[in-house]
This record gives C-alpha cells, sequence and structure tokens, in this order.
C-alpha cells in the first residue's frame, strides 16, 4: 500500500493521473505500487525543465515512471524532481526489469546517475561520447561530425567520457 | 556538460562493453569462447550485435549492444515545431510509419482538447491495418529467408508492394507517410485507393493461405522454431514484452482490445494468442494477427462513415488553398501556421497504440512553446529485445537466427 505521506503532489494532465513523490522516496514509492498492482514499467524518462519558465519547477531535473496495472487497466505517472551534478536517484531495475535499459538511456541522455544499477553505461551513444545530448543545454547541430579529422582532434581532448 | 565537472561517479559507471572472462571452462570440457554476432550479420534485421558467450555451439551469455541506429530523433523532435514532429516519427520504426504518426498524433489532439471526425478515425484504422499488415509481411519474409524458405520473401514481398502501391495513392509517399497527423489526415482517400483497398482486402485471405501451406506445416520450418526461443507468460509479463511477444505466451493483451484508441473498440475482431510460448507460437500469432487485420479492414471499408478528414480548427490546420484567393482572414491564418506553427497548452501526455511489434506509446510534453519540450517514444523493439538472453539461453547459435526473427525488433525503433 503506498501511503499518502510519500506523495507530494497530485492531480491528471491531459487524462492522465499522476502524483509526485520526493525523489529520495521514488524507490519506496514505486515498490508500494507495484505491491498495490501497477506491475508493468510502461516506460521511465527524464524531462529537462532548463529555462521552462511555463511553471515553478522544483528542480530542473524530472523523473517521470509511467506505470500500468494490467488486471484494472489503470495507469499512474510518478514524477520525482532531481537536481545536482550529477543528479542522482536509486535505480529501480530490480523491481521492474525493464528498467534496466531504460535507465542506461535517462543515464546516456540526461546523466541522471541511478545508484545501483548493476551495469550503468552508456547505451544509444558510443563509450567515449562527451555530454548527455537530450540536455537542452546541449546544442542541435553542433556535434563534430564522426570519424572526421575534428572528431578525431575532439574526441582526444578528454580524459573520458 | 562532462561528468568530470562534478563529484567523481566513475566508481558507479561502467567503463563500456566488457568482454567476458577468457578460459571459463565450459560443461563439454572446453573453454567458452567469446565472439560478436553482428552488427553487420544479415540475420539481425538492422545494426544489432550481440555479444555471445559460446560452450561449444550453445549459448551460455547474450548481451545486446545498441545504438548503430541512433539518429537523435527525440532530440530533432524538440527543434521543431508540432506539426513538423510527424516526420520524424515516420522515421523511427520505419516498417510501420502510420502507426507511428498516430501515437504522436493522439497524443497532440489530447493535449490540445480535440476530437477528430469519424471519417479521419476510420482512415487512421485502415492506414494501421494496412500498415501491421505490410510489417508482419516484412517479418514473415525475411524469418522465412532466415529458416531455409526463401519463395516466402518474393511472395510477401509481392503483397507489401500492393500496400506501397496504396500508400503512395492516398498520401504520395510509399514508405514515410507522414498521412495521419494532428486534427485529422493529410488527404481524403480517393476513390481509387478505395478500389485497390477493395480488391486487396478480397485477395489477402487466399494469400495468407498461401503462406501458411509454405510453413505451418513445413517439416524444416517447425524443427527450426517448435521449443525454440520458450518464454514463459510469467517472464514475458516480467520482462514487460508487450505485442506478439506477449501474446505468443498465451497473454491476450492487446492495446486495440484492452485500451480502445481511435474508435478500436467499434471494431469486431479477436486477439490472437498462443500458449505454445515459442518461435512457432509467435509465428502463429501473427499469421492470426494477418487474417484479423483484413477483418478489420472489411468493416473499416464498409463502415467508412462520410464527412470531413480534418478538425475543422484553423488555429491548428490550414485552411484549404481556395479560401486563400478569397479570404484574408485565411491568409493570415496560412501564414501564422506555417510561420509559427501552433501553441499547445502546458501538461504532458502519454498515449499508446499498438503496432506489429507491441506498445508503441509517446510521451509529449508541452511547456506552452510552439515546440514540444520532450518528445519520448516508447519503443516496443527496445523493451522487446531485452527478453533475448532468456530466450536464447542453453539454444545453439543458429537457433538465434530463429529468436532474434521472431522477436521481430526493428532497430531503428530500438535506437531512435
Amino acid at each position: 500500500m503506498i501511503v499518502d505521506s510519500l506523495i507530494v503532489d497530485r492531480g491528471v494532465s491531459a487524462g492522465d493521473a499522476w502524483i509526485t513523490v520526493a525523489s529520495e522516496n521514488a524507490r519506496d514509492a514505486l515498490s508500494a505500487l507495484k505491491g498495490d498492482g501497477y506491475q508493468l514499467l510502461v516506460f521511465l524518462t527524464c524531462v529537462d525543465h532548463l529555462a521552462d519558465r511555463s511553471r515553478d519547477w522544483p528542480a530542473r531535473y524530472e523523473l517521470v515512471y509511467q506505470l500500468r496495472n494490467l488486471e484494472t487497466r489503470e495507469q499512474l505517472r510518478v514524477r520525482a524532481f532531481v537536481d545536482g551534478d550529477p543528479p542522482r536517484i536509486d535505480s529501480v531495475s530490480d523491481l521492474f526489469p525493464p528498467a534496466n535499459w531504460d535507465e542506461r538511456e535517462t543515464y546516456d541522455m540526461f546523466g541522471i546517475v541511478f545508484t545501483g544499477h548493476p551495469d550503468l553505461t552508456r547505451i544509444l551513444m558510443p563509450d567515449d561520447w562527451v555530454g548527455h545530448p537530450l540536455r537542452r543545454d546541449y546544442p542541435v547541430g553542433g556535434e563534430v561530425v564522426e570519424f572526421s579529422e575534428e572528431h578525431e582532434a575532439w574526441r582526444t581532448a578528454p580524459e573520458k567520457a | 556538460m562532462a561528468d568530470g565537472a562534478g563529484e567523481s561517479v566513475s566508481s558507479e559507471i561502467g567503463q563500456g562493453i566488457t568482454i567476458a572472462k577468457t578460459g571459463e571452462p565450459g560443461a563439454f570440457g572446453g573453454e567458452l569462447l567469446t565472439i560478436n554476432f553482428g552488427p553487420h550479420h544479415p540475420s539481425t534485421h538492422g545494426v544489432l550485435r550481440l555479444i555471445v558467450d559460446l560452450d561449444g555451439e550453445q549459448v551460455r551469455r547474450l548481451k545486446p549492444v545498441i545504438g548503430y541506429l541512433h539518429t537523435g530523433i527525440e532530440k530533432q523532435a524538440e527543434a521543431l515545431r508540432w506539426q513538423q514532429v510527424v516526420v520524424v516519427t515516420d522515421r523511427h520504426d520505419y516498417l510501420s510509419p502510420p502507426i507511428n504518426n498516430l501515437a504522436y498524433a493522439l497524443a497532440v489532439e489530447r493535449l490540445l482538447g480535440v476530437d477528430v471526425p469519424p471519417r479521419a478515425e476510420a482512415l487512421r484504422v485502415i492506414m494501421s491495418e494496412l500498415t501491421r499488415l505490410s510489417s508482419h509481411l516484412v517479418w514473415l519474409g525475411t524469418s522465412g529467408i532466415e529458416l531455409g524458405a526463401s519463395t516466402m520473401l518474393m511472395y510477401c514481398f509481392r503483397e507489401r508492394d500492393t500496400i506501397l502501391d496504396m500508400n503512395e495513392e492516398i498520401s504520395g509517399f510509399r514508405m514515410h507517410t507522414s498521412y495521419i497527423r494532428p486534427g485529422g489526415v493529410m488527404a481524403d482517400a480517393t476513390p481509387r485507393f478505395l478500389e485497390m483497398l477493395d480488391r486487396f482486402i478480397a485477395k489477402m485471405p487466399s494469400n495468407i493461405d498461401e503462406y501458411e501451406d509454405l510453413l505451418t506445416m513445413n517439416p524444416i520450418f517447425r524443427s527450426r522454431t517448435i521449443g525454440i526461443g520458450r518464454l514463459p507468460a510469467e517472464d514475458a509479463k516480467v520482462l514487460g514484452a508487450t505485442g506478439p511477444m506477449l501474446r505468443g505466451s498465451g497473454v491476450a493483451w492487446d492495446l486495440r482490445r484492452s485500451m480502445p484508441y481511435s474508435g478500436y473498440e467499434n471494431y469486431d475482431f479477436e486477439v490472437a494468442t498462443s500458449d505454445l510460448c515459442d518461435c512457432y507460437g509467435r509465428y502463429l500469432v501473427r499469421i492470426k494477427e494477418m487474417r484479423e487485420a483484413v477483418k478489420i479492414l472489411r468493416q473499416a471499408l464498409d463502415r467508412l462513415p462520410d464527412g470531413p478528414v480534418n478538425i475543422d480548427d484553423r488555429k491548428v490546420l490550414p485552411p484549404p488553398r481556395e479560401e486563400l484567393e478569397t479570404s484574408m482572414e485565411a491568409v493570415i491564418h496560412h501564414f501564422k501556421l506555417f510561420t509559427e506553427g501552433y501553441t499547445v497548452p502546458p501538461g504532458d501526455v502519454y498515449v499508446a497504440v499498438e503496432s506489429g511489434r507491441g506498445e508503441n506509446g509517446c510521451y509529449v510534453v508541452s511547456d506552452g512553446t510552439h515546440k514540444p519540450r520532450r518528445v519520448k517514444f516508447r519503443a516496443a523493439s527496445f523493451v522487446n529485445l531485452q527478453p533475448l538472453e532468456r530466450m536464447a539461453m542453453n539454444h545453439m547459435v543458429a537457433d538465434m537466427v530463429a529468436i532474434i526473427g521472431t522477436a521481430d525488433a526493428v532497430l531503428g525503433d530500438v535506437d531512435r
């Protein structure tokens, strides 16, 4: 049973129910929700709210977990806000196996560090890539073409990704 | 931007691809051998690389390595206006463009709070089912060729070409149609399209019989697929598999039935399942789905309602060409839409549709501007690849080809 004290905020967005939990409680909340019948983690991703003035965001990164109860067909979105350099949150890959790759992707694209993930490596970008492309301060079209001369010069500069 | 700017996290972050320790003893007196399967292997259906630990010829460990086809579609979507994103949705799962369009269009419509007219809904169903057929045909043809039935490819691509002709007739494009877009569809169906569709529906069941004649009782095909790549229902659910992967394990979960969208609740069709849980079961499910798709197409064509195919909202869709010559208002709307685009109220929404591969979802976040803040594609292939190790364990290398085949991952969808 998920206890109300874990829930910071709740609402409905365009017909989808959501709750917000504190990032340090996200794992506990998801574990409790799994016990409530939300067995499937449909996807897990992150939204970067850098310079978004449409609302007053508590932190820059918003982790989004979409859960589904396969019996009642109910869906619930769990949000958790994180900040920091690097931003961190507990991994849920042992609770929900599909989260394994989703968390790797979110690390790859946003640089969120999932504490306790068994193999947190880049998944879509090359292993030696620098930066996290889906962050809003990562320029579109600014990257160096791979295997070009500039790329050779550019990739030798940093010690490691 | 690099991690080096903050505290050190290197102890938690792996160092990339690791090759298994060599010299580990196997069960047959030899050592485990680590090999690369792919990325440029014809049976990986794209550029999928598998690092496989072999004991003799048996698979002991398997690690998929993906990302070779990463094109940054989600990043591109953030730089495009709402109506332009449709074009990139075509390109992630390149075997089912209209279904990807549909997920995105439904998501944007939910945020805008608009409903499309009934004729648009029916046309969307027609295009979705045609796409499901063409996607299954590619799967059947390529799987056939991998398992020793090379005639299948010729048969399947014959029918697929008819479907591509219909795509061309209705949208002008053969593959990346961009036909379904927020607010409706690109254009109404032409009379010639409806005639082609009618002929196709009449012919297709006998074509599916032909495929079945070649494969269903074929001893080579059966021995290559029965009992291979078993994925029990519990495992399939836990690992998040969707689509034919899940239904091939006997779970009757189909989003068209379980969580209907675009008027699917009005169509009479069966959810194909199979309790075999193996590659052959997944084959049977896909064949059955093709037959059901033809049934849905027939119902949709017979009951195709009249009326407009787009919402009547000049803030979202451009005015008809004729009006531009007579109405100043229309010119202004046209100019605004093609220079600035439209804005979508702030909020986020997740819409899932059933593609040929499983749950194809689109999570859209709007910050109230004329470009999306975030577009996330929940790719069925990405999730369906994760049970691969479970399925291939202790099978022969050659069986891996059948297993990858029936997982039916489109690598463009995996890597986005």
